[in-house]
């Protein structure tokens, strides 16, 4: 499989998760440079399967908390911050997954539990999408792939 | 009639949304238990009755594939019919949990209605 092709598995879960899962209509294919600089939940999941990898996702904070108010059916100002936090693992939890169905749809694969992370660099195969109301950016690096070289810090 | 469902899921987020999801679906729930574990599941089961289980795969101590095991040796237990809901789709994993007694199989991400056809399919609910 190509990068391009892993591009295009990427760009497609993102949006389906989102629409599906989230209500959220995301609008795609913007430059990884503009991804906002603004607070952000950070998620990181490994994963085990041929190829084994790492799925990386930086969700602006003020995406995070009405993603997770839609998602829950709740208020976004009765929400806690772990709420918030968990709606989030669970978002690249189904991205990572959905990504890996498609990519390779006769391997199994075995996820890890998404943890949340402090500072890390989205590496490998990236998008960046806008959800209407924050930057999401989510990288797919696998260990045995030739991944595009894009790679920035996301905090 | 309205039926009864467990949903069993190690995250909270994710069971207040499949309980909602099932709800905003139109589904007829009379009632909806909630399980954080295998484990949980079984207890529960054995105190009370459910038409239906929806089961996700990767939980801590007992999973969703011990689940279904555990569930096809129990002779009180086995008949209740089980849907796995998970990001996995891939073809290996699917029938792997069908061949341990899955009933059903929904994918996420998935639509409301996908959800209510898949229970309304196991439960034998007619079509309108």
């Amino acid at each position: 499989m190509t990068d391009t092709s892993i591009h295009l598995a990427l760009r497609e879960s993102v949006v389906e998760v989102l629409e599906k899962m989230f209500f959220v209509e995301a609008i795609t294919d913007l430059a990884p440079e503009i991804a906002a600089q603004s607070p952000a939940v950070l998620v990181a999941l490994q994963f085990d399967g041929n190829p084994p990898g790492v799925f990386r996702m930086s969700l602006a904070r003020s995406a995070a908390a009405l993603i997770a108010a839609d998602f829950l059916g709740e208020d976004p100002e009765s929400l806690t911050v772990p709420q918030v936090e968990e709606v989030a693992k669970e978002l690249a939890n189904m991205i990572c997954g959905a990504v890996l169905s498609r990519i390779e749809s006769r391997v199994t694969f075995r996820l890890a539990a998404p943890e949340l992370v402090t500072q890390d660099a989205i590496s490998g195969t990236v998008c960046t999408v806008e959800t209407g109301s924050g930057m999401l950016t989510a990288g797919i690096d696998m260990e045995t792939r030739t991944c595009s070289t894009t790679a920035r810090s996301a905090s | 009639m309205a039926y009864r469902v467990l949903i069993t899921d190690d995250s909270p987020a994710m069971r207040s949304f499949v309980r909602r999801v099932i709800q905003l679906s139109g589904f007829e729930l009379s009632h909806c238990f909630e399980a954080g574990d295998g484990e949980e599941a079984l207890d529960l089961l054995r105190r009370e009755w459910v038409d239906a289980i929806l089961t996700d795969i990767n939980m801590p101590g007992v999973d969703g594939e011990e689940l279904l095991r555990r569930l096809a040796a129990d002779e009180m237990l086995r008949s209740v019919p089980a849907i796995v809901i998970s990001t996995d789709a891939t073809e290996n994993r699917i029938s792997r949990l069908l061949s341990l007694g899955a009933r059903g199989y929904v994918t996420k991400p998935f639509r409301p209605e996908t959800l209510r056809a898949e229970l309304e399919r196991i439960l034998g609910v007619p079509v309108d």
